[in-house]
């Protein structure tokens, strides 16, 4: 018999604090759209810098990490080096996040505390998935996906507190050249790279497809790599064409991963469309349309398709992806701790019942209108379309919280 | 007393598979099943994916089944990754339930 993962499934109280965090992070982060002023709205102002660090630290990343403590030995197929070192991770992340908002809105001299508490979050983090990964005799692709997002999150950060600190002025850098290597291994190095290789497990497990390739995702994951490692590099020494030779690698990067996904999802046995397969596509289509934003601001130049670009890839793609798959985790952790000793003694729920239907629905709806007309809002410079579509946002983010406390509450 | 695969597997289909909802005979899960006449049973079997989070669960909940059975002593669960699972080897009802 093959060995697989001793520990597939940590305790739910564990990984529930970053998914609760995580929830209300996404719906502190969806009122803030309210007080963007779309003639303000720029990458260097602190409002959406503290905007990014609230949505990213607080939302993706918390929830990540949490989804990581169950996922890590799902994908690398051993248990955890130290799977306790999570309970330290998300109060000193919870803090760190909102120093480091509070510091870009109110007071700079916060940021660099703010911004070595995340550090020392991430730090825990990325050494528990390493000293993980070390277990592992034999790496293939997915599990190297993990290793190099990792090793990218762990310089991120370490750029990320330079950053913090030049910003406070306690030392001497020059912001905007190192912003981009640090937004670079963030985003693209460790968020875009961790979501390649662990949708790859996790997509076919639930639509249950087989028998696909994974040329492309070892096509796309190489580029990204190279893409991430030209851009650090001329955020270092400004090599200009290798920064923009960076961003096209990453482009097409992300084109042969949206191909792999089209494939899982055109040969899938399971074709019921639950708020999982529909979030997904959201988010996915959301990819592609950040993409061609992205791509028609380095035609034409201008800051507002950056900004939706941004938005989309943020807003649309990253939380759509976390959402849906919220939908399957958490129902997978609480029917494991709640339900799985009851088998066979009494009826047990369904993973599938454990899920709220209308505010599931309620929260696709709300959050993909919210996207879109912000997005456009976005394009048209637009204040009271930010308006509506924060609002719907905002309603998208209720629904979202209720159905978290729906599945875990669930009797 | 030697049971054949057919009484074997009626056991195992009270397994269900709690993320797609259908039992694990129906699924086709199950490969095979012998037993012989010491009350040993060794059934074979896969799972839809080698990162499933219920690996041991559902490993233990078909060695279970079939330890309920009458005269079985001992069964032992093997999973085995190839063939590798896949749709076609499911019934036609959870096929059509699926939409494949």
């Amino acid at each position: 018999m093959s060995s697989i993962s001793q520990d597939f499934a940590p305790p739910f109280k564990l990984i529930a604090p970053f998914f609760i965090l995580g929830s209300f992070f996404y719906l502190i982060s969806s009122l803030y759209v309210f007080s963007f002023n779309i003639e303000d709205l720029s990458f260097l102002n602190p409002e959406v810098l503290g905007f990014v660090h609230l949505f990213l630290l607080g939302f993706v990343m918390m929830i990540i990490f949490g989804a990581m403590a169950q996922l890590v030995p799902v994908v690398l197929e051993v248990g955890h080096f130290g799977v306790e070192l999570f309970y330290a991770i998300w109060p000193l992340l919870l803090i760190g996040s909102v120093l480091m908002v509070f510091g870009f809105l109110f007071s700079p001299a916060l940021l660099p505390y703010g911004g070595v508490i995340v550090l020392v979050s991430m730090m825990i983090f990325v050494m528990e998935i390493f000293m993980t990964i070390f277990k592992v005799e034999k790496l293939n692709l997915v599990m190297t996906s993990v290793l190099i997002s990792n090793t990218f999150l762990f310089f991120g950060i370490i750029f990320g507190l330079l950053i913090a600190l030049a910003y406070a002025g306690t030392i001497n850098l020059d912001i905007t050249s190192l912003l981009r290597g640090h937004v670079y291994l963030v985003v693209a190095g460790y968020i875009i790279v961790t979501i390649m290789g662990l949708s790859v497990v996790l997509v076919p497990m639930f639509t249950l497809s087989h028998g696909f390739s994974m040329r492309p995702l070892e096509i796309a994951i190489g580029l990204m790599t190279t893409g991430v490692v030209f851009v650090v590099i001329s955020s270092m020494f400004n090599i200009i064409i290798l920064e923009y030779l960076g961003y096209f690698l990453s482009a097409i990067s992300l084109g042969f991963y949206f191909y792999l996904i089209y494939i899982i999802y055109d040969t899938r046995p399971r074709k019921e469309n639950d708020v999982y397969a529909i979030s997904l596509m959201f988010s996915y289509i959301a990819m592609l349309v950040s993409i061609v934003l992205g791509v028609l601001y380095f035609i034409m130049g201008s800051e507002e398709l950056l900004l939706a670009c941004g938005w989309v890839l943020f807003y649309g793609f990253f939380a759509f992806l976390i959402t849906g798959h919220i939908y399957k985790i958490v129902p997978f952790l609480v029917w494991f701790e709640r339900f799985s000793p009851l088998v066979g003694k009494q009826k047990v729920p369904m993973l599938a019942d454990m899920v709220p239907y209308k505010s599931s629905q309620a929260q696709f709806i709300f959050s993909a209108l919210g996207v879109v007309v912000v997005t456009i809002a976005i394009l048209t410079k637009s204040d009271m379309l930010i308006g509506a579509g924060a609002s719907f946002l905002v309603v998208g983010a209720v629904a979202f919280i209720r159905s978290l406390f729906y599945m875990i509450n669930f009797e | 007393m030697v049971y054949t695969k057919e009484e074997i597997f009626l056991a195992i289909s009270t397994v269900i598979d709690p993320e797609v909802g259908f039992n694990l005979v129906e699924m086709g899960l199950i490969y095979d099943a012998v037993s012989d006449d010491e009350g040993n049973v060794k059934v074979t079997m896969t799972l839809s994916t080698k990162a499933c989070p219920l690996h041991q669960m559902i490993t233990a909940w078909v060695k279970e089944a079939v330890e309920k059975m009458p005269n079985v002593k001992e069964a032992e669960v093997e999973v085995v990754w190839e063939p590798v699972w896949n749709i076609s080897m499911a019934d036609d009802n959870v096929k059509k339930a699926l939409g494949a």
